[in-house]
């Protein structure tokens, strides 16, 4: 009797833990990666995201199996949105003294992000689904996904547009805002906060620990500012 | 310890799931639950023991929560095709734009606002 080897591969291959074995494998091997090198454009993400699609498509799996077998990972997704108030109460009890700069840059500088990549989109004849989606590029994924699928548009190509501006901020940002003279760390903290979240985040904390406050703060204020508004406005103009 | 944080952190996502479907229908249910915790530690004063350790085990691996929902651009990936240049444009630009807008706008606030100070 020979050994039914295309039997076990395929038992292998859809049996409900494998997506959940593939994705811890491959976001390991990503943060591994990153971690050796440092280098910005590897966000684990990113990295483990494209590993996982390559795997998926070698294996002739269907996205829709994959997501099934995923589902514990995207429960936990829930809480882990609500976990994000503890940062954000710890960071609002350290801007009492700027609170009016911060507040005011907050408003216009989130509205401005917002509005001009829609307009953009807009302008570059991107169709509704993309716009709706790029609009929460600038907030921390997992808002901008809930916010994405809120008013529109779809969770997933959030959380890719999410990361590309992320590591583009991250990139650009601080030289960008050396041309510019902006040299006060709350300022320049606040400003890659804002635009490039998680990963403009973790630039500012490299610059200084004031620097990385301010942008930890600007992130969740921006997270939350958004999910609130954004649906609201959203309503409104439809 | 963890244990107790997590159902804190359950707990507040059920209610806002709850209020969503009575009186928000346009906000999402957890980040409801976000908000209303974030009332809850204000009105408190500081995080307990268990829900600081509960969510910062829970931030630690949001990266790795967040692949499954971003390996479903596979199903995208006509769509990004067909806008790919509008979307790029939009993206890069306005990043660069609102990078400065902000950075320089909250400079001159602070600068406005040490002035006052040393001159009343």
């Amino acid at each position: 009797m020979t050994p039914d080897v295309q039997g076990a591969w395929t038992a292998v291959v859809h049996h409900p833990l494998f997506g959940i074995g593939i994705t811890l494998g491959a976001y390991q091997l990503a943060v591994a990666a990153y971690e050796r090198t440092r280098w910005i454009f590897l966000q684990p993400v990113l990295v483990s995201m494209l590993l996982l699609i390559g795997v998926l498509l070698s294996c002739g799996i269907q996205y829709g199996e994959y997501r099934k077998s995923t589902e514990i990972l995207n429960i936990l997704l829930g809480p882990a949105t609500v976990a994000l108030a503890v940062p954000l109460y710890l960071n609002l009890r350290r801007i009492r003294q700027l609170f009016w700069p911060t507040f005011t840059t907050l408003v216009v500088g989130g509205v401005f992000a917002t509005l001009t990549c829609v307009a953009l989109g807009y302008a570059f004849g991107a169709e509704h689904m993309i716009l709706m989606t790029m609009a929460p590029k600038s907030v921390t994924s997992p808002i901008a996904m809930l916010v994405a699928e809120q008013i529109g548009g779809v969770a997933a190509l959030a959380a890719v547009f999410v990361l590309i501006t992320g590591v583009l901020g991250a990139i650009v940002g601080p030289a960008l805002l050396d041309r510019f003279g902006v040299t006060h760390p709350e300022a320049r903290g606040m400003s890659l906060g804002i635009t490039a979240h998680a990963v403009g985040t973790s630039v500012a904390l490299q610059e200084s620990d004031e620097c990385g406050a301010f942008a930890a703060l600007a992130m969740s204020l921006m997270g939350v500012a958004t999910a609130v508004l954004l649906p609201l406005a959203v309503s409104l103009v439809t | 310890m963890l244990l107790r944080g997590l159902t804190w952190l359950v707990l507040f996502q059920l209610l806002g799931t709850a209020l969503n479907h009575l009186l928000l229908p346009m906000l999402p249910g957890p980040i409801v639950g976000l908000l209303l915790l974030l009332v809850w530690l204000m009105a408190r004063g500081e995080v307990g023991q268990p829900l600081s350790e509960a969510s910062s085990s829970l931030l630690r691996y949001l990266p790795l929560l967040l692949v499954p929902p971003a390996v479903g651009v596979m199903v995208y990936a006509k769509d990004i095709a067909a806008d790919f240049w509008a979307i790029v444009g939009a993206l890069v630009i306005s990043c660069v734009l609102s990078l400065v807008l902000a950075g320089v706008l909250m400079q001159k606030l602070i600068h406005r606002q040490s002035a006052r100070k040393e001159q009343p």
